[in-house]
């Protein structure tokens, strides 16, 4: 298990384009240069970023990688992702809504 | 010689700027005014430098490199991270002041990393547009020089470290030879959560005990705040009354004066503007 490693491929999909690019062509060509195991590789295509959470990796950048490449980049969705579906009501802001 | 003429300790909620219109219309005048107030105060102290403190959000340094303390001593721009309203420009500097800062860190103690040519995120950009932007196109000459240090992530620079650090740049203002007239900037916090499921939450009380900590110059008080008191009471952004805590330690015994207060949970964030009397 390793948050470095989950967090160095968190931090390149928050801010270097062409790997936001590659993930969005090609995810499984892009994991297989990480060190991940199957467990983290699972967490980063299902954007499991309450799994990541837990892993050790930095809110920041779940946050950031959500709201960089998640199909739905609303913040709600992402405090859905993180809360559970119960916790989906009421308006939550953040910086991604830039997008 | 060189002298610390001012503080203000603000925020830099990026969130004010992607949805502006969001809290009720009084609370977000107050909150934009409150940046002018700072602007105006400013201008009244005839600085030549503004050293402004951020935390680096993950987004300047990666897991290659997390330096504990930063300077950029050369080119800065920003902000790295544009927002509406907030488009990357080219940010005057004080390369000499910034150099001599970092030199009489490196003899006295202080390993300063150094940035020669530094895009700075939100952290330093806000301040730098809201605060001293308005004062130079009101004909002042002022340079920004950006300090980075570690409180959005981990090893986070220790509270007491931050305190010391601020000495440090005291210090080396007063050794130079020029007579530079220095505003230091604390720019963080207070309370508010950032991509934890609690984003949204303000801890009024804990935003108030650190303004009280900033207004009576208690340093040993914001020293001795636990890490782990921080993240349970001010949230991971919380970390970044080290910021506060650089400013205050830049300026011992200074008093403070809150200009505006307000818990804005559409904006993520207590928003605390507090000035700093040397």
């Amino acid at each position: 298990m390793s948050r470095n490693v989950l967090e160095k491929l968190m931090h390149q999909l928050c801010v270097d384009r062409s790997v936001k690019q590659r993930f969005k062509e090609d995810p499984a060509g892009l994991l297989a240069r990480y060190a991940l195991t199957d467990e983290e590789r699972a967490m980063v295509t299902g954007f499991d970023v309450a799994g990541m959470q837990k892993h050790g990796v930095n809110p920041m950048l779940t946050l950031g990688f959500w709201t960089e490449n998640a199909p739905n980049r609303h913040p709600a969705a992402y405090m859905k992702a993180l809360r559970g579906a119960a916790a989906a009501d009421g308006q939550v802001f953040s910086a991604g809504l830039k997008q | 010689m060189g002298k610390i003429v001012g503080g203000f300790l603000v925020p830099h909620d990026p969130v004010m700027f992607v949805v502006p219109d969001a809290p009720a219309e009084d609370v977000r005048k107050r909150m934009w005014g409150a940046f002018d107030t700072c602007a105006e105060r400013l201008a009244g102290l005839n600085a030549t430098s503004v050293v402004i403190i951020g935390a680096d959000h993950y987004f300047n340094f990666g897991t290659g490199c997390l330096p504990q303390y930063i300077i950029g001593t050369g080119d800065v721009d920003g902000p790295l991270d544009v927002l509406p309203g907030l488009k990357r420009q080219i940010i005057p500097t004080s390369e000499k002041l910034a150099g001599f800062i970092a030199d009489h860190g490196h003899d006295n103690g202080f390993d300063w990393a150094v940035a020669r040519a530094f895009t700075v995120d939100h952290a330093v950009a806000i301040p730098d547009r809201l605060i001293v932007d308005p004062v130079r196109a009101s004909g002042q000459s002022i340079g920004t020089i950006p300090v980075y240090i570690a409180a959005g992530v981990d090893p986070y620079i220790k509270m007491k470290r931050a305190v010391e650090l601020g000495g440090a740049i005291k210090a080396a203002v007063e050794a130079m030879p020029d007579d530079e007239r220095v505003v230091v900037i604390g720019s963080g916090g207070i309370s508010h959560w950032v991509g934890t499921p609690e984003m949204g939450k303000v801890n009024e009380a804990f935003d108030h005990e650190i303004m009280d900590y900033a207004c009576t110059g208690n340093l040993a008080a914001i020293q001795g705040l636990s890490d782990d008191y921080i993240l349970e009471n001010g949230g991971n952004g919380g970390m970044e009354v080290r910021q506060w805590a650089v400013a205050m330690g830049a300026m011992p015994g200074a008093r403070g004066e809150i200009i505006d207060y307000a818990p804005v949970r559409e904006w993520v964030t207590g928003l605390g503007f507090v000035q700093l009397f040397a």
